[in-house]
Protein backbone atom coordinates (compact mmCIF):
# COMPACT_ATOMS: atom_id res chain seq x y z
CA UNK A 1 0.00 0.00 0.00
CA UNK A 2 0.98 3.62 -0.33
CA UNK A 3 0.79 5.76 2.48
CA UNK A 4 0.88 9.00 1.53
CA UNK A 5 0.55 12.42 4.19
CA UNK A 6 -0.84 15.39 2.85
CA UNK A 7 -0.05 18.58 4.36
CA UNK A 8 -3.10 20.58 5.08
CA UNK A 9 -2.09 23.42 7.86
CA UNK A 10 -5.81 25.03 8.23
CA UNK A 11 -6.79 26.94 11.36
CA UNK A 12 -9.84 25.02 12.37
CA UNK A 13 -10.68 28.83 13.45
CA UNK A 14 -10.55 29.92 9.65
CA UNK A 15 -14.24 29.21 8.96
CA UNK A 16 -15.40 31.07 11.95
CA UNK A 17 -13.09 34.03 10.96
CA UNK A 18 -14.37 34.53 7.60
CA UNK A 19 -17.94 34.68 9.13
CA UNK A 20 -16.95 36.84 11.70
CA UNK A 21 -15.12 39.27 8.98
CA UNK A 22 -18.50 39.01 7.17
CA UNK A 23 -20.34 40.35 10.13
CA UNK A 24 -17.63 43.00 10.64
CA UNK A 25 -18.11 43.97 6.92
CA UNK A 26 -21.75 44.64 7.19
CA UNK A 27 -21.65 45.83 10.50
CA UNK A 28 -18.92 48.63 9.23
CA UNK A 29 -21.06 49.12 5.96
CA UNK A 30 -23.82 50.16 8.38
CA UNK A 31 -21.96 52.14 11.04
CA UNK A 32 -22.94 50.02 13.53
CA UNK A 33 -20.13 49.12 16.69
CA UNK A 34 -20.86 46.08 18.18
CA UNK A 35 -19.23 44.71 21.37
CA UNK A 36 -19.23 41.51 22.82
CA UNK A 37 -20.11 41.17 26.57
CA UNK A 38 -18.59 38.12 27.83
CA UNK A 39 -18.22 37.53 31.73
CA UNK A 40 -18.51 34.55 34.37
CA UNK A 41 -22.36 33.59 34.79
CA UNK A 42 -24.11 35.51 37.35
CA UNK A 43 -21.84 39.27 36.90
CA UNK A 44 -24.67 41.34 35.42
CA UNK A 45 -24.38 41.27 32.14
CA UNK A 46 -28.14 41.24 31.67
CA UNK A 47 -28.71 43.89 34.30
CA UNK A 48 -26.05 46.01 32.55
CA UNK A 49 -27.97 45.44 29.22
CA UNK A 50 -31.59 46.49 30.87
CA UNK A 51 -30.13 49.51 32.39
CA UNK A 52 -28.26 50.27 28.97
CA UNK A 53 -31.10 50.26 27.37
CA UNK A 54 -33.56 51.93 29.04
CA UNK A 55 -31.02 54.98 28.91
CA UNK A 56 -29.65 54.76 25.14
CA UNK A 57 -32.12 51.93 23.84
CA UNK A 58 -34.16 54.60 21.72
CA UNK A 59 -31.26 57.09 21.78
CA UNK A 60 -28.90 54.92 20.24
CA UNK A 61 -31.01 52.38 18.74
CA UNK A 62 -29.77 49.40 20.03
CA UNK A 63 -29.99 45.67 19.36
CA UNK A 64 -29.37 42.80 21.06
CA UNK A 65 -28.18 39.16 20.60
CA UNK A 66 -28.73 36.98 23.47
CA UNK A 67 -26.80 33.51 23.82
CA UNK A 68 -28.87 32.28 26.49
CA UNK A 69 -27.75 28.58 27.21
CA UNK A 70 -31.19 26.79 27.83
CA UNK A 71 -33.50 29.20 28.11
CA UNK A 72 -34.69 32.74 26.54
CA UNK A 73 -35.11 34.41 30.17
CA UNK A 74 -32.32 36.41 29.11
CA UNK A 75 -33.78 37.83 25.85
CA UNK A 76 -37.63 37.79 27.72
CA UNK A 77 -35.72 40.50 30.08
CA UNK A 78 -34.53 42.55 27.81
CA UNK A 79 -37.73 42.44 25.30
CA UNK A 80 -39.49 44.17 28.07
CA UNK A 81 -36.82 46.83 28.07
CA UNK A 82 -36.84 47.33 24.14
CA UNK A 83 -40.10 47.19 21.79
CA UNK A 84 -37.52 45.66 18.81
CA UNK A 85 -34.50 44.47 17.74
CA UNK A 86 -33.90 41.43 20.18
CA UNK A 87 -32.96 37.93 18.63
CA UNK A 88 -32.61 35.62 20.94
CA UNK A 89 -30.05 32.15 20.34
CA UNK A 90 -30.76 29.77 22.44
CA UNK A 91 -27.42 28.02 22.19
CA UNK A 92 -29.06 24.17 23.70
CA UNK A 93 -26.05 23.80 25.85
CA UNK A 94 -23.03 25.29 23.92
CA UNK A 95 -20.23 27.24 25.71
CA UNK A 96 -20.07 30.20 23.46
CA UNK A 97 -21.31 32.24 20.78
CA UNK A 98 -20.21 31.86 17.06
CA UNK A 99 -19.99 33.73 14.31
CA UNK A 100 -22.27 31.65 12.34
CA UNK A 101 -24.74 32.49 14.83
CA UNK A 102 -24.41 36.03 15.11
CA UNK A 103 -24.45 36.37 11.15
CA UNK A 104 -28.13 34.66 10.89
CA UNK A 105 -29.59 36.66 13.40
CA UNK A 106 -28.09 40.00 11.53
CA UNK A 107 -31.06 39.26 9.06
CA UNK A 108 -33.69 39.31 11.48
CA UNK A 109 -32.01 43.15 12.45
CA UNK A 110 -32.57 46.10 10.98
CA UNK A 111 -29.52 47.75 10.83
CA UNK A 112 -29.86 50.75 9.17
CA UNK A 113 -31.96 51.61 12.18
CA UNK A 114 -29.41 50.54 14.23
CA UNK A 115 -26.28 52.48 16.06
CA UNK A 116 -25.17 49.84 18.53
CA UNK A 117 -25.13 46.07 18.91
CA UNK A 118 -24.71 44.51 22.21
CA UNK A 119 -23.88 40.32 21.66
CA UNK A 120 -24.51 38.82 25.17
CA UNK A 121 -22.49 35.62 25.36
CA UNK A 122 -22.55 32.54 26.96
CA UNK A 123 -21.75 32.98 31.06
CA UNK A 124 -17.92 31.13 30.44
CA UNK A 125 -14.38 32.65 30.95
CA UNK A 126 -13.10 30.27 28.86
CA UNK A 127 -14.59 29.51 25.14
CA UNK A 128 -15.57 33.13 24.26
CA UNK A 129 -12.53 34.17 24.50
CA UNK A 130 -11.28 32.01 21.29
CA UNK A 131 -14.43 32.77 18.75
CA UNK A 132 -14.17 36.07 16.64
CA UNK A 133 -17.70 37.08 16.50
CA UNK A 134 -17.21 40.26 14.09
CA UNK A 135 -17.21 42.55 17.11
CA UNK A 136 -15.76 46.34 17.46
CA UNK A 137 -14.41 45.02 20.84
CA UNK A 138 -14.79 42.48 23.51
CA UNK A 139 -16.26 43.73 26.38
CA UNK A 140 -15.75 41.37 30.44
CA UNK A 141 -18.00 42.18 32.84
CA UNK A 142 -16.34 41.18 36.06
CA UNK A 143 -18.36 41.60 39.08
CA UNK A 144 -17.00 42.05 42.84
CA UNK A 145 -18.41 38.97 44.09
CA UNK A 146 -15.66 36.88 42.29
CA UNK A 147 -12.74 36.74 42.92
CA UNK A 148 -9.73 39.25 42.81
CA UNK A 149 -7.96 36.73 40.83
CA UNK A 150 -10.32 36.18 37.91
CA UNK A 151 -7.99 37.73 35.45
CA UNK A 152 -5.03 35.43 36.54
CA UNK A 153 -6.85 32.50 36.20
CA UNK A 154 -8.91 33.32 33.23
CA UNK A 155 -5.99 35.37 31.33
CA UNK A 156 -6.88 34.83 27.40
CA UNK A 157 -10.59 36.18 28.02
CA UNK A 158 -8.72 39.18 29.98
CA UNK A 159 -5.84 39.70 27.12
CA UNK A 160 -8.87 39.54 24.32
CA UNK A 161 -11.06 42.02 25.78
CA UNK A 162 -10.61 45.99 25.10
CA UNK A 163 -13.01 47.64 28.15
CA UNK A 164 -13.60 45.78 31.82
CA UNK A 165 -16.91 46.51 33.56
CA UNK A 166 -16.04 45.95 37.28
CA UNK A 167 -19.91 45.62 38.19
CA UNK A 168 -21.87 45.37 42.04
CA UNK A 169 -19.80 47.93 43.51
CA UNK A 170 -22.99 48.39 45.88
CA UNK A 171 -22.04 44.95 47.25
CA UNK A 172 -18.32 46.21 48.23
CA UNK A 173 -19.54 46.96 52.08
CA UNK A 174 -20.38 43.68 52.49
CA UNK A 175 -17.68 41.83 50.72
CA UNK A 176 -13.72 41.56 51.43
CA UNK A 177 -13.03 42.00 47.58
CA UNK A 178 -10.05 43.90 46.95
CA UNK A 179 -11.06 46.19 44.05
CA UNK A 180 -7.32 47.62 43.62
CA UNK A 181 -6.09 44.33 43.50
CA UNK A 182 -8.61 43.27 40.79
CA UNK A 183 -7.09 46.13 38.94
CA UNK A 184 -3.75 45.45 39.00
CA UNK A 185 -4.62 41.56 38.37
CA UNK A 186 -6.24 42.49 35.07
CA UNK A 187 -3.37 45.32 34.21
CA UNK A 188 -0.86 42.43 34.80
CA UNK A 189 -2.50 40.77 31.86
CA UNK A 190 -3.36 43.33 29.66
CA UNK A 191 -1.93 46.72 30.79
CA UNK A 192 -4.05 48.28 27.97
CA UNK A 193 -7.70 47.28 29.38
CA UNK A 194 -9.95 50.13 30.09
CA UNK A 195 -12.23 50.04 32.73
CA UNK A 196 -15.40 51.57 33.76
CA UNK A 197 -16.44 50.85 37.60
CA UNK A 198 -20.26 50.56 37.79
CA UNK A 199 -23.51 49.07 39.80
CA UNK A 200 -26.05 48.59 37.14
CA UNK A 201 -28.03 48.04 40.18
CA UNK A 202 -28.30 51.42 41.49
CA UNK A 203 -26.73 53.39 38.36
CA UNK A 204 -23.41 53.79 39.97
CA UNK A 205 -20.72 54.77 37.82
CA UNK A 206 -22.99 54.31 34.75
CA UNK A 207 -22.59 57.97 33.17
CA UNK A 208 -19.36 57.05 32.51
CA UNK A 209 -20.43 53.83 30.63
CA UNK A 210 -23.19 55.43 28.70
CA UNK A 211 -20.75 58.19 27.72
CA UNK A 212 -18.51 55.81 26.33
CA UNK A 213 -21.10 54.09 24.07
CA UNK A 214 -22.50 57.19 23.13
CA UNK A 215 -18.96 58.14 21.72
CA UNK A 216 -18.67 54.84 20.23
CA UNK A 217 -21.48 55.08 18.19
CA UNK A 218 -21.33 58.51 17.12
CA UNK A 219 -17.37 57.23 15.71
CA UNK A 220 -18.97 54.33 14.03
CA UNK A 221 -22.00 56.35 12.35
CA UNK A 222 -21.47 56.21 8.82
CA UNK A 223 -20.80 59.90 7.08
CA UNK A 224 -23.55 61.47 5.54
CA UNK B 1 -16.35 22.09 26.40
CA UNK B 2 -16.61 23.08 22.43
CA UNK B 3 -14.41 20.11 21.40
CA UNK B 4 -17.15 18.89 19.50
CA UNK B 5 -18.00 21.53 17.12
CA UNK B 6 -13.84 21.35 16.68
CA UNK B 7 -13.79 17.77 15.92
CA UNK B 8 -16.70 18.78 13.44
CA UNK B 9 -14.47 21.86 11.69
CA UNK B 10 -11.61 18.94 11.65
CA UNK B 11 -14.45 16.32 9.44
CA UNK B 12 -15.07 19.05 7.64
CA UNK B 13 -11.77 20.33 6.41
CA UNK B 14 -10.88 16.37 5.89
CA UNK B 15 -13.51 15.56 3.83
CA UNK B 16 -12.10 18.71 1.45
CA UNK B 17 -8.82 17.16 2.01
CA UNK B 18 -9.98 14.19 0.76
CA UNK B 19 -11.89 15.05 -2.17
CA UNK B 20 -8.34 16.41 -3.05
CA UNK B 21 -6.59 13.82 -2.36
CA UNK B 22 -8.48 10.47 -2.64
CA UNK B 23 -7.72 7.20 -0.46
CA UNK B 24 -8.56 5.36 2.91
CA UNK B 25 -8.05 7.59 5.64
CA UNK B 26 -5.33 6.38 8.10
CA UNK B 27 -4.40 8.98 10.63
CA UNK B 28 -5.34 12.97 11.18
CA UNK B 29 -3.21 15.11 12.56
CA UNK B 30 -4.05 18.23 15.31
CA UNK B 31 -2.20 20.78 16.65
CA UNK B 32 -2.98 22.09 19.93
CA UNK B 33 -2.18 25.17 21.32
CA UNK B 34 -1.36 25.12 24.86
CA UNK B 35 -3.47 28.55 25.02
CA UNK B 36 -6.17 27.31 22.79
CA UNK B 37 -8.46 26.70 25.90
CA UNK B 38 -9.21 23.40 24.49
CA UNK B 39 -8.65 19.60 26.45
CA UNK B 40 -6.66 17.80 24.65
CA UNK B 41 -8.17 14.57 25.90
CA UNK B 42 -11.62 15.83 25.11
CA UNK B 43 -10.40 16.75 21.81
CA UNK B 44 -9.27 13.62 21.11
CA UNK B 45 -12.26 12.06 22.67
CA UNK B 46 -14.37 13.95 20.10
CA UNK B 47 -12.49 13.56 16.88
CA UNK B 48 -12.49 9.57 17.21
CA UNK B 49 -15.84 10.06 17.09
CA UNK B 50 -16.33 12.28 14.45
CA UNK B 51 -13.76 10.21 12.76
CA UNK B 52 -15.56 6.51 13.13
CA UNK B 53 -18.40 7.80 10.78
CA UNK B 54 -18.53 7.46 7.68
CA UNK B 55 -16.78 8.65 5.19
CA UNK B 56 -13.97 8.15 8.07
CA UNK B 57 -13.69 4.90 8.35
CA UNK B 58 -11.95 4.72 12.10
CA UNK B 59 -9.31 6.81 11.28
CA UNK B 60 -7.04 7.78 14.23
CA UNK B 61 -6.20 11.29 15.50
CA UNK B 62 -2.66 12.10 16.28
CA UNK B 63 -2.72 15.69 18.73
CA UNK B 64 0.63 17.36 18.71
CA UNK B 65 0.71 19.98 21.48
CA UNK B 66 2.82 23.23 20.43
CA UNK B 67 3.12 26.61 22.54
CA UNK B 68 0.73 29.42 21.98
CA UNK B 69 -3.07 29.26 21.19
CA UNK B 70 -3.22 27.88 17.52
CA UNK B 71 -5.25 24.92 16.33
CA UNK B 72 -4.55 23.81 13.08
CA UNK B 73 -5.51 20.51 11.26
CA UNK B 74 -1.60 19.89 10.25
CA UNK B 75 -1.91 16.52 7.59
CA UNK B 76 -4.26 13.99 7.01
CA UNK B 77 -2.43 10.26 5.81
CA UNK B 78 -4.05 8.52 3.44
CA UNK B 79 -3.32 4.67 1.58
CA UNK B 80 -4.08 6.22 -1.87
CA UNK B 81 -4.24 2.43 -3.13
CA UNK B 82 -2.07 2.89 -5.20
CA UNK B 83 1.25 0.29 -5.38
CA UNK B 84 4.48 1.63 -3.66
CA UNK B 85 6.85 3.51 -6.29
Amino acid sequence: MAVRTIEVRESLMARNNELAAEVRRRLGEAGVVAFNLVSSPGSGKTTLLERTLEALGQELGIAVITGDVQTENDARRLARRTDRLVQAVVTNGACHLDARQVLAALEAIDLRATRLLFVENVGNLVCPASWDLGEAAKVVVFSVTEGEDKPLKYPKMFRQAQYAVLNKLDLLPHLSFDLDQAVGFAREVNPALRFFFTSALTGEGMDAWFAFLRTQARVAAPRS
Amino acid sequence: MHEMSLALEVGRLVEIALQRSPGRLLRVGVVVGDEAGVEPANLAFCLEAVLASPPFGGARPVLRRAPGDELRLEYVEVDDGRPDH
